[in-house]
């Protein structure tokens, strides 16, 4: 126990020092004021509400659901500026990479599997994070337009996934996209500039695994996180995490 | 409640069974993210390296050890797309540590390349840039081509040497063998520089077959060729009777009148002299005129004596036509104008004799169950169906059906054919080598409407076949030009005028190569004129007789002419003269009795040449090369100088080493045999 409370109070005068108050603003205390302002004028935390209800941090309310995606898409940043290094999108190099992360990278293996792995639990859990707000009833006012952010999300997460799926540029990913775009061509009048248009040409060949990347790694990303950060600013402001009141039995 | 500036209060402490699940978890999880980093320490290739440098350090050597680079290594080769990484565990290519035996610690063979020229994967497949044994040298999820088993890895030199290789037999024979069994009369097979492989089995045309033979035969023979002669090339087409019996059919009907078919040949001499004289006098001129040199005839044992260059004859009785065999012993381009059978020039009496000889041989049991119903239109025309989806016209020529186009698949790229698009038959492995062998082996057997028909081949013969097949890799194609070495052998040069016309007649090609058109069975004679003397030549035309003691092939007596002989020396000695070559440029004087005294003592003391050749009938016992005893009469001083000096630069295919002889030495060796005359009054 006095270890914990040697920790605390050094932890107080690290925040009192200047260092800590020229970075992040806010000083030490514990009084409700201090504490509000310490996540209010802090770059990062300002994000998230001041306050929160202890019930909403318990398991049945959210199931962490939101939680875990957002550690999914952390794992997936950071695991995919890895593989970047690593990946040349161009159509004689592309599969060679793949080989050579199986290969001679160090733990390149793991770190394929670790973003291909991530990238489908991410795409599980938005689905079951969104299923969640809808049987519960929390995309009801006043959260009806942080579910249509979440329904972006939604779409820039498939997006992410397929436009992933190419880059391997094996034929389990050939044949995925040419039948992907195949299904946008299906679109009534303009199916066919659609598919130009994603495809960067009339079939699957350099141009669309270099449109497929730039859009993986740069544009989708990019949303994403500006989306998150619009979701996340907007529980905030819409009044926290919509927890429901304990049924009394 | 909330508006004081008091905190509100705090959740509980976590309990023990809380911690306790945090503690539990987060292990799991330390443990599971030490795999991938624990994966990679204990690597194939790291394990092979630890124990290759233990094995150093136990043979103490230690500048091994110090100067090893560890590590994955690797063969880069941008242009050709290689990378191999295959040197991480076998890292004893070059045989370095002295006696280490085991893989992946042997010492790669001694190969004309250098081992960092082409890299590993090129000849031996697998997948060069993995670095586990697994995945470099099996079929796994994401790859498909296996090592290559060592008995296909001439494949590999058959990619970039398109012609005949010295040290690939199998490929070379495979090679040989898609056109001698006329495997592609039905299947392309084109090589990377353009050449498509042409079919060398010349299969004799069908359109005047009814004077050559009976239906009877037809029938017997296109339902088991090998049961009229086990040497046969025609496959077996598996055919039902009824089948058979319709092309025969259609095959006699189609059949039209040859241009000399109306000529008589007397058969008075044959009827007026049977009996034990004849036939030994037909057996004499049978071997005589070196019949067996391209025939062959099963003997008393069951063994084939002769050549595979013709037809086998040992029931040839029971095959021809007396009046067609003596039309064709006078005159066999008439038939077939396309034939490699030389035109003799036999008399009618000689033609007597040789076809009474041929018509003996005889097997009564053939056509004994050849019972066929009188040939019917209805038959005729099923015949003719069958012929035209059979294929028969891919090889033969036959009246009133084209030759089908695109008959069978391509095999220019079979060799790196993906497994995706191969049908296999159920229980066979799934790889490309087994699966082109056993196609070769029984095609029928990967389905009964595959039209393919089934070869009679060796073991080795189909090994040889599919390392010539997997050779025409499609990456070979994309090789920079400069890697491929053509076969050469590709002109079509045809000798002019009457000499022209005669050795046309007498099939010269068929064995001998003239400026790179020609056969391989006998000496090239592209530089003939430089190297042999008028007498000699004349002579030999007038009576061939072997050089080499040890052939059992040989030159033919075609009985020319004296005008004939002349013609053809004179055309030899004219046009087939080596460039830059001059007969007058030896200098007669240095051909004095010195220097062939000095000569004589380096042939048989310095560089003992006796032991492949035979100066002295009496001494020597060498029966490599050619013998020598007549030599001063058969090449001209100039051609044995230049000979001596540089053999291979005279013929390219040479076994005669080059000794590297001072001018001096050859200059006395060229003199001493020049002495090696024949005695007076015989070439022999």
């Amino acid at each position: 126990m006095s270890m914990a409370t040697t920790i605390k109070s050094e932890f107080e005068r690290l925040r009192n020092t200047e260092v800590w108050r020229t970075i992040f603003r806010s000083g030490s205390g514990a009084s409700n004021l201090h504490r509000a302002q310490a996540v209010q004028q802090n770059i990062f935390l300002h994000l998230f509400s001041v306050k929160v209800r202890s019930r909403a941090l318990e398991f049945s309310p959210t199931w962490y659901l939101g939680a875990l995606t957002l550690s999914t898409f952390f794992i997936l940043i950071a695991t995919g500026i890895l593989l970047m290094f690593y990946y040349h999108p161009s159509v004689p190099q592309a599969y060679a990479d793949m080989k050579d992360l199986q290969f001679v990278v160090a733990s390149g293996v793991f770190l394929r599997n670790l973003h291909r792995w991530s990238a489908h639990a991410m795409v599980f859990l938005v689905f079951a994070h969104m299923f969640k707000v809808f049987y519960r009833g929390a995309y009801r006012p006043p959260r009806q337009f942080n579910w249509v952010v979440g329904v972006f999300l939604l779409l820039l997460t498939l997006l992410l996934s397929y436009t992933g799926y190419l880059l391997p540029w094996d034929q389990l990913a050939f044949w995925a996209v040419t039948v992907g775009s195949n299904i946008a061509k299906a679109v009534p009048f303009m199916g066919k500039q659609i598919r130009f248009l994603m495809l960067g040409g009339n079939e699957v060949n350099a141009n669309a695994l270099l449109r497929f990347y730039v859009l993986h790694c740069v544009i989708l990303p990019l949303a994403a996180i500006l989306m998150v950060g619009v979701h996340f600013w907007r529980i905030r402001k819409d009044g926290g995490l919509y927890v429901p009141e304990k049924k009394k039995l | 409640m909330d508006n004081n500036n008091q905190p509100g209060p705090l959740r509980s402490r976590p309990t023990l069974r809380e911690l306790a699940y945090f503690g539990v978890v987060s292990l799991v999880l330390l443990v599971s993210l030490a795999i991938a980093p624990a994966k990679n320490y204990f690597s194939d290739w790291r394990h092979y390296q630890k124990s290759y440098l233990k094995i150093a350090g136990e043979r103490q050597s230690g500048t091994l050890v110090r100067s090893f680079q560890g590590g994955i290594r690797q063969t880069w080769i941008a242009k050709l797309g290689v990378v191999d990484r295959c040197e991480s565990c076998h890292v004893n290519l070059t045989g370095a540590l002295v006696g280490a035996t085991g893989q992946p610690f042997r010492k790669h063979p001694i190969i004309p390349h250098d081992l960092e020229q082409f890299g590993c994967a090129i000849c031996h497949r697998g997948q060069g840039p993995a670095t586990s044994v697994e995945e470099a040298h099996y079929t796994t999820e994401a790859w498909e081509q296996p090592l290559l088993p060592a008995r296909y890895l001439e494949s590999g030199c058959g990619q970039c040497h398109l012609g005949p290789l010295q040290g690939a037999p199998r490929l070379n024979e495979g090679r040989a063998l898609l056109s001698s069994q006329g495997c592609v009369h039905c299947h392309i097979v084109a090589q990377p520089d353009g050449n498509v492989l042409k079919p060398e089995d010349n299969p004799p045309p069908l359109t005047h077959i009814a004077e050559k033979t009976s239906r009877e035969w037809i029938y017997a023979w296109i339902r088991n060729p090998q049961s009229y002669a086990a040497s046969a090339t025609m496959p077996n087409f598996q055919l039902n009777e009824q089948d058979a019996a319709d092309i025969s059919a259609f095959l006699m009907a189609q059949s039209t009148a040859s241009p000399t078919s109306h000529i008589e040949i007397t058969t008075a001499s044959t009827a007026a002299a049977p009996g034990a004289d004849a036939s030994t006098e037909a057996a004499t001129l049978y071997g005589a005129s070196f019949c067996s040199s391209c025939h062959a005839v099963q003997n008393e044992a069951g063994n084939l004596v002769g050549g595979n260059f013709g037809p086998e004859l040992t029931r040839v009785g029971a095959k021809v036509n007396p009046d067609w065999l003596r039309r064709w012993l006078s005159n066999p381009a008439a038939y077939h104008p396309a034939t490699r059978m030389p035109h003799y020039r036999m008399d009618p009496k000689q033609v007597a004799l040789l076809s009474g000889f041929l018509l003996a041989k005889k097997d009564s049991d053939f056509l004994a169950n050849a019972h066929l119903a009188p040939a019917s239109a209805d038959s005729v025309a099923r015949g003719k169906k069958l012929v035209t989806e059979t294929g028969c016209a891919a090889c033969h020529q036959i009246n009133g059906v084209n030759p089908p186009q695109n008959f069978a698949p391509d095999l220019t790229h079979v060799g790196s054919r993906a497994l995706a698009q191969v049908v296999f038959a159920p229980g066979m492995k799934h790889n490309l080598p087994d699966y082109i062998s056993a196609k070769i082996h029984d095609p029928r057997s990967f389905g009964p409407g595959l039209k393919m028909p089934k070869f009679t081949l060796g073991e080795s013969q189909i090994d040889a076949l599919t390392t010539a097949l997997l050779s025409q890799t499609d990456h070979a194609a994309s090789f920079p030009k400069e890697l491929i070495i053509s076969g050469g052998r590709t002109s079509n040069y045809h000798p002019g005028g009457e000499a022209g016309r005669i050795m046309d007649d007498l099939r010269c090609l068929s064995c001998h190569a003239i400026n790179g058109n020609g056969g391989d069975m006998a000496p090239d004679l592209t530089w003939e004129g430089s190297a042999v003397q008028r007498a000699w030549l004349e002579d030999f035309l007038k009576n061939p007789n072997t050089l080499r003691p040890a052939l059992i092939r040989r030159m033919p007596k075609f009985n020319l002419s004296p005008g004939e002989i002349k013609t053809l020396t004179d055309y030899i000695l004219t046009a087939y003269q080596s460039p830059g070559f001059d007969a007058q440029t030896m200098d007669a004087h240095a051909l004095n009795a010195d220097a062939a005294a000095r000569g004589k003592q380096l042939f048989y003391a310095k560089y003992g040449c006796q032991s492949c050749h035979i100066a002295d009938y009496k001494n020597d016992k060498g029966y490599v090369g050619p013998a020598l005893t007549s030599v001063g009469n058969r090449l001209t001083p100039a051609w044995t100088y230049k000979w001596l000096k540089d053999p291979s630069a005279l013929r390219p295919a040479t076994i005669m080493p080059n000794f590297s002889l001072k001018d001096d030495e050859a200059r006395d060796l060229t003199a001493f045999l020049m002495t090696l005359k024949a005695k007076q009054g015989g070439g022999k």
